[in-house]
C-alpha cells in the first residue's frame, strides 16, 4: 500500500532551488518608483528635476526610476507621512516638519539633518511681497502690511511651512524697528493678521487667492513663488517688493529611511537627494528661482535674486523648536492673535 | 483683477446713469468727491464678494477632503460587515459562514454511518484592527453540536516581510489545511490533512519577501497531534514549525501558482488520559485507523518521544484550472507496555478543478463572473472537481499498536465533485468519494466506502 511519488527530500531541495532562482531573477534591474512628499510651491521644480534625475539614473545604473510627487502645506504633508503616507523622500518647507516625522513616527533618525551638506537644505529662499502692477497701495516694507485698509494674503501657519516663514519674517522686522521688542512685535503681527481676509492651507492656495481670484493688495510669498508668478503671468500684472529685511528660508530634504528600506529604494532615494547638490541639480533649482548653494551656480544666477538683509530662525527665535512652541503650537501666540473673519 | 475692475467700473457707470441727479446737484456731489468714493466702495464690495466666494471655495475643498477622510461602514459578501476609522488604523469586521450538509454512505450495511442532515460548521468571525499594526481574530465553531474555539490570535503586521502572530490558529504545515474551509474544493480535506495538526497554540513569525515571491513562516507551538485541535499542552517540550513557499510567476499566466515545503519537529509524551496520538479519518469522517487503548497506561499506546512531519506541497493555477498537490510524512515515537517504536505514516493527494464558466482558479474561491440572477438569466459559476489520494500507515503499527477492532493499514480514495457558486456568499456542492482500504483488520480488508455529500454553504 505504501506509495511514494518522489523522495520528499529531493522535492524540498528542488522547491528551494527553483524558488531562489526565480527570486533572484525578479530582483535584478527592476524599475523603481519613488514618492517625494513635498510642500506646496515645489511642483514645477520637482517636475523638472525628476525628469532630469530619471535620465541621469538610467544612464548611471540602467535602472528606470519613476518619481511620484505629492504636494500640500508642509505641516499637513508631514502629518500625512506620520499617519502612513509612504514617502521615500520628503522635501519640506522647514526642518521642524521633518523633525516631527522623526520624533512621532521614528521613520528616520533624529539627526537626519546632519546627513547631507548645508543642514540638508540644498537650496534656500526667502519671503518677499507681491503686489499688483503699479503698487496702488504704495507698499514698500512690512510696516505697510499692518496699515488700515490693506488686504494681505498669506496662508495658515498651522498648516503651511511657508506661512510660518512669513509670520516669523514679519516678527523679525518688527523686532528690528526702533524700540522693537516682543510686545511691539506682537502688536504689529496682530494688526497684520487683522488685514488677512482668507487663510489658505498652503502657499500655492494663497497664490491662487491673490493671483487668480483677485483678492487682496499684497501677497506674502516665497521668493521663488513670486518670481514664478511674474514669469508665468508677465510683469504687466504684478511687481515684487523686496522688504528691508526678511528671513533665510532653508527648505530641507531627507530620505525616509524605514519606508525606503521597505520599498528597497534606499540607494536611489539617497542619490535623488544628492543630485540636488550637483551642478545640474543646482541649475534646475536656480531656474525655478530657488537660491542655489553651489557658489558657481549662485554667481551665475545672482542677478535674478535681489539683495536682502536676511535673518535666521536660529539667531532671532532660538531655533525651530522654540519658535514653534512660542508661536505655532496649539494655544500659542498665533492662536491668540488671529481672529478668523476679523 | 483688471477684468473685475472693468466690470465694476461698468456697474459704477450704470449706477451713475440710472440714479443721475440734476446737473447742479451733481456738480455739488462732484465737489464732495462722490465718484472716487463710489468707485472705492464698489472696489470694496467687489473684494468682499471675492473673499466670500473664495471662503466658500475653501470650505467646499475642506468638506470634500473631510468626506474622503470620514470613517466608513461597509457590507459586502466577501468581507462581511465592517466599520473603519477615517485613517484606516481602526477597524472592526464581522464575518461568518455556515455549512449544512446532507451526508450519505449507501450500502454501509450495519448502519455504522447514519445518513443525516448535518451542521458541519457554523462559525462567526470577529476581526479587529487596532492601531496601525495590530490585528485580532476570534473564531469559534458551533457546528456538530459542539462549541470549539478554532482561532483566537493577535497579529502584529509590522511589515509585509515581518509579521508576528500569537495565540491559537492553523499550524503552517499542510497546504490544504491552510486553505479556508469555505474555499476547499471538496467538502472534506484529503488524506494528507490527516497527518498535520488542525489548530495549535503558539507564536509564529511570517512574511513575504521580494514582493511575495517567497513566503516564510516559522514558529514555536505547544505541539498538537495529527488532526488535533489543541487547547492544552501535554508536556513541556514544544514543536518547531517552518514553511517556505515560492510563487515565482508574478502576474503572468501562472499567477498564484507556487510550491514549497513545510515541516515540524518536537517531542510528545502522552498519558493514559491524554495519549497525544491521533486517529485517522475517511472522507466521510469515519475513523479507519486508531491506536490501541485500554484502561491503564500499560494497555494504551502513548506518544513517547520524537514527532516530526514533512510536507512538500504545490498549487497550480492555470486559467480556469486549479491543481493542488501535497505529500505528507508524519513520524511519531509511540510506546506500549515498554515497547517503543518510531512509526512513519505517509499520505498524498492530487486534486484538480476546472471552472466551466470561465472564472480564474486560485487558492481562494473566485467571485462568479455572472452571479445568479433569474431576471438576467445568469446562474453563477460552475466548477468540476476530481481528486485521488492515498494514506499509508506504517506496517510496524500492526498488530501491536493499532486498534485491532477497526484499523486499516491504508486507504485509497477517488472523488468527483460539482461546485456551484451562486454568488460570493452562496455555494452548493455535491461530492462523491469512493474509498478502499487495505490490510490491518484480522477479518480481512475493511469494506469500501461510498460517500455522497451535498453541502449548502453560506458566508458573509
Amino acid at each position: 500500500m505504501r506509495t511514494r511519488l518522489v523522495k520528499p527530500g529531493t522535492l524540498a531541495l528542488m522547491a528551494l532551488a527553483a524558488g531562489a532562482e526565480a527570486g533572484a531573477a525578479q530582483a535584478s534591474a527592476k524599475p523603481v518608483t519613488l514618492l517625494n512628499v513635498s510642500y506646496d510651491p515645489t511642483r514645477e521644480l520637482y517636475e523638472d528635476f525628476d525628469h532630469q534625475f530619471a535620465a541621469y539614473w538610467k544612464e548611471k545604473t540602467g535602472q528606470t526610476v519613476t518619481v511620484r510627487q505629492s504636494h500640500g502645506g508642509s505641516g499637513k504633508q508631514a502629518r500625512s507621512v506620520i499617519d502612513g503616507l509612504q514617502a521615500d523622500v520628503v522635501t519640506l518647507a522647514l526642518a521642524y516638519d521633518i523633525d516631527q516625522i522623526a520624533e512621532k513616527s521614528g521613520l528616520l533618525p533624529a539627526a537626519w539633518q546632519r546627513r547631507l551638506p548645508d543642514n540638508s537644505a540644498p537650496y534656500t529662499s526667502t519671503m518677499v511681497l507681491l503686489v499688483r502692477k503699479g503698487n496702488p497701495r504704495g507698499i514698500r516694507d512690512w510696516g505697510d502690511l499692518a496699515k488700515p485698509g490693506v488686504s494681505v494674503i498669506t496662508p495658515n501657519p498651522k498648516t503651511s511651512g511657508g506661512a510660518r516663514w512669513n509670520y516669523l519674517a514679519a516678527w523679525a522686522w518688527a523686532l528690528r524697528q526702533p524700540g522693537g521688542n516682543d510686545a511691539s512685535a506682537r502688536a504689529f503681527v496682530t494688526r497684520l493678521y487683522q488685514n488677512v481676509p482668507v487663510l489658505d492651507a498652503g502657499a500655492r492656495g494663497a497664490t491662487t487667492t491673490f493671483v487668480e481670484r483677485g483678492i487682496g493688495d499684497v501677497l506674502i510669498a516665497w521668493e521663488n513663488e513670486a518670481l514664478l508668478a511674474i514669469k508665468e503671468l508677465g510683469p504687466g500684472r504684478f511687481e515684487v517688493v523686496t522688504p528691508s529685511v526678511s528671513i533665510l528660508a532653508e527648505p530641507p530634504v531627507a530620505v525616509v529611511d524605514k519606508v525606503a528600506a521597505k520599498h528597497g529604494t534606499q540607494a536611489v532615494a539617497q542619490a535623488y537627494l544628492e543630485y540636488l547638490y550637483s551642478e545640474a541639480g543646482q541649475e534646475i533649482a536656480a531656474k525655478h528661482f530657488y537660491r542655489p548653494r553651489l557658489p558657481a551656480v549662485a554667481t551665475k544666477y545672482a542677478s535674478q535674486f535681489p539683495r536682502i538683509s536676511l535673518v535666521t530662525v536660529d539667531e532671532v527665535f532660538g531655533g525651530w523648536e522654540k519658535a514653534n512652541a512660542a508661536h505655532f503650537a496649539d494655544g500659542a501666540l498665533f492662536d491668540q492673535i488671529y481672529q478668523p473673519g476679523r | 483683477m483688471s477684468s473685475a475692475r472693468y466690470w465694476c467700473s461698468g456697474i459704477a457707470l450704470t449706477l451713475g446713469t440710472v440714479v443721475a441727479p440734476p446737473q447742479g446737484v451733481a456738480q455739488q456731489i462732484a465737489a464732495d468727491s462722490a465718484p472716487p468714493s463710489l468707485a472705492a466702495r464698489v472696489d470694496e464690495l467687489d473684494q468682499q464678494i471675492r473673499v466670500l466666494q473664495r471662503l466658500r471655495e475653501l470650505a467646499a475643498d475642506s468638506a470634500a477632503a473631510a468626506a474622503s477622510d470620514r470613517a466608513s461602514a461597509t457590507a459586502n459578501a466577501r468581507d462581511g460587515f465592517s466599520l473603519r476609522s477615517a485613517d484606516g488604523k481602526y477597524a472592526l469586521r464581522l464575518r461568518g459562514y455556515a455549512q449544512t450538509d446532507a451526508r450519505f454512505v449507501p450500502g454501509d450495511g450495519a448502519g455504522a454511518f447514519t445518513n443525516s442532515f448535518f451542521l458541519r460548521r457554523a462559525r462567526p468571525i470577529l476581526e479587529a484592527t487596532v492601531g496601525r499594526y495590530f490585528d485580532f481574530r476570534l473564531m469559534p465553531d458551533f457546528g456538530q453540536g459542539q462549541t470549539v474555539l478554532f482561532d483566537a490570535y493577535w497579529e502584529g503586521k509590522f511589515d509585509p516581510a515581518f509579521t508576528v502572530r500569537a495565540g491559537k490558529f492553523k499550524s503552517p504545515i499542510s497546504l490544504e489545511r491552510l486553505r479556508s474551509a469555505t474555499d476547499v474544493t471538496f467538502a472534506e480535506r484529503g488524506f494528507p490533512s490527516n497527518l498535520a495538526p488542525n489548530r495549535d497554540i503558539g507564536l509564529r513569525i511570517a512574511g513575504d519577501v521580494s514582493g511575495g515571491v517567497l513566503s516564510y513562516e516559522a514558529g514555536v507551538f505547544d505541539g498538537a497531534a495529527d488532526l488535533g485541535n489543541l487547547d492544552a499542552d501535554l508536556s513541556d517540550s514544544k514543536d518547531l514549525v517552518a514553511r517556505l513557499f515560492v510563487q515565482p510567476f508574478g502576474r503572468g499566466t501562472l499567477q498564484g501558482s507556487g510550491f514549497g515545503v513545510a515541516g515540524s519537529t518536537g517531542n510528545e509524551q502522552g498519558s493514559a488520559t491524554a495519549t497525544g496520538l491521533p486517529g485517522y479519518r475517511t472522507p466521510s469522517q469515519q475513523m479507519f485507523f486508531r491506536y490501541r487503548t485500554g484502561t491503564t497506561s500499560g494497555t494504551t499506546v502513548l506518544a513517547a518521544g520524537r514527532r516530526s512531519r514533512l510536507y512538500p506541497q504545490a498549487f497550480l493555477a492555470l486559467g480556469s484550472l486549479g491543481v493542488l498537490g501535497e505529500y505528507a510524512i508524519s513520524r511519531q515515537d509511540v510506546t506500549l507496555a515498554g515497547t517503543t517504536v518510531r512509526l512513519e505514516h505517509h499520505a498524498w493527494q492530487a486534486s484538480g478543478s476546472y471552472f466551466l464558466t470561465g472564472e480564474k482558479a486560485g487558492f481562494r474561491s473566485p467571485a462568479p463572473r455572472k452571479p445568479f440572477d433569474l431576471k438576467a438569466g445568469t446562474f453563477g459559476a460552475l466548477e468540476l472537481a476530481a481528486r485521488y489520494g492515498e494514506i499509508d500507515i506504517d506496517g510496524d503499527a500492526f498488530p501491536l499498536f493499532a486498534d485491532p477492532a477497526g484499523s486499516a493499514r491504508g486507504a485509497r480514495g477517488a472523488g468527483l465533485g460539482i461546485n456551484w457558486y451562486l454568488n460570493q456568499a452562496m455555494k452548493l456542492l455535491v461530492n462523491y468519494e469512493h474509498t478502499t482500504f487495505g490490510g490491518g483488520a484480522a477479518r480481512g480488508d475493511r469494506k469500501p466506502e461510498d460517500f455522497v455529500v451535498t453541502r449548502f454553504q453560506h458566508s458573509f
